[in-house]
């Protein structure tokens, strides 16, 4: 697995999650499109908020959170 | 709509894109590189963080020190330890790591800034493992250790740490300075805090220069072997 050159600015984010069927509640949590009830979680079982989102990879592990400890996990996997 | 931020990076912005061509970039550059290159695609700064946090992973002798800690601190301990390894690494490198930092204190605001700050400064490579050393050859509990271990973290603001490292003009002068502090703002206790024969006979001289004072009292904790010393000044 590798980081991806191609990154999305901050300002992409709705338009990516949106792609993907996500949406936002209105405490600002990733949700699923079709169900504003179904928080998005992260690997760890954390749900996410918009702002603490750093992106995407495959499978079931798609919801990354910005901080260092979730970001440690990802480095240790990648090539 | 995508930007070349450097040689190696191209970021996209999808602010002024239809959402036709939301969707092709989607099947066209989105799906492909997630599902079958399998690549992690990242928000620009997450991006550079996460390079920033691999490029300083544990080292080999990182990865001895977080073995030797592993079994013996709670998880959430263990785990701000490792990031503060990390942490330690990239500052070390000169690399800027207030974000880095302000996610440890984040996620543990009761003890994360400041084991952070004493991993980089060196005692979890000494002081908290001849801790462990000197308690296991005497009735030994890992709860007790922990707790040891949590104190001492928690408690650092109001906390004199000494160490032959110091002379004891400056370790003295470093409880005066605290204390002073602490009256005017702290919670009324300063902690000393010394391993090794010497730094306990060290610390006891220290707490002589109170022991006629009115207003402080002394409490001291030390074990049999008198290799380890927590001395309160409650005030």
């Amino acid at each position: 697995m590798k980081l991806s050159k191609i990154t999305f600015s901050e300002s992409a984010r709705e338009d990516i999650l949106n792609l993907y069927g996500k949406s936002i509640d209105e405490e600002g949590f990733i949700v699923e499109k079709e169900n504003f009830s179904q928080r998005v979680l992260t690997p760890q079982g954390e749900e996410i908020r918009l702002e603490e989102w750093a992106g995407i990879r495959k499978g079931s592990e798609a919801f990354i959170k910005n901080d260092i400890f979730s970001l440690i996990e990802l480095a240790k996997k990648l090539d | 709509m995508i930007e070349v931020k450097d040689e190696n990076r191209l970021t996209l912005d999808l602010s002024k894109a239809s959402e036709e061509e939301k969707k092709k970039i989607k099947e066209n550059i989105l799906d492909p590189l997630i599902q079958r290159q399998e690549e992690v695609f990242l928000i620009d700064d997450s991006s550079q963080k996460t390079q920033k946090i691999k490029q300083n992973l544990p080292d080999d002798n990182d990865e001895s020190l977080l073995k030797f800690y592993k079994d013996k601190l709670k998880p959430e301990w263990y785990k701000a330890l490792e990031a503060s390894i990390i942490l330690r690494n990239a500052f070390k490198k000169g690399h800027d790591v207030t974000e880095l930092k302000r996610d440890i204190s984040r996620r543990y605001p009761l003890f994360g800034n400041n084991l952070c700050n004493l991993t980089t400064e060196g005692y979890f490579d000494t002081h908290f493992k001849q801790l462990y050393n000197d308690m296991i050859e005497e009735d030994f509990d890992i709860l007790v250790y922990q707790k040891k271990v949590e104190r001492i973290i928690t408690s650092l603001p109001y906390t004199v740490f000494v160490t032959r490292f110091k002379t004891y003009d400056q370790l003295s002068s470093e409880v005066v300075f605290k204390l002073e502090r602490l009256k005017r703002y702290g919670t009324g206790r300063l902690l000393l805090h010394g391993i090794g024969r010497e730094n306990v006979s060290t610390t006891l001289v220290l707490l002589d220069e109170y022991e006629a004072e009115k207003t402080i009292t002394i409490q001291k904790d030390i074990n049999l072997k008198e290799t380890i010393i927590t001395a309160t000044l409650i005030f």
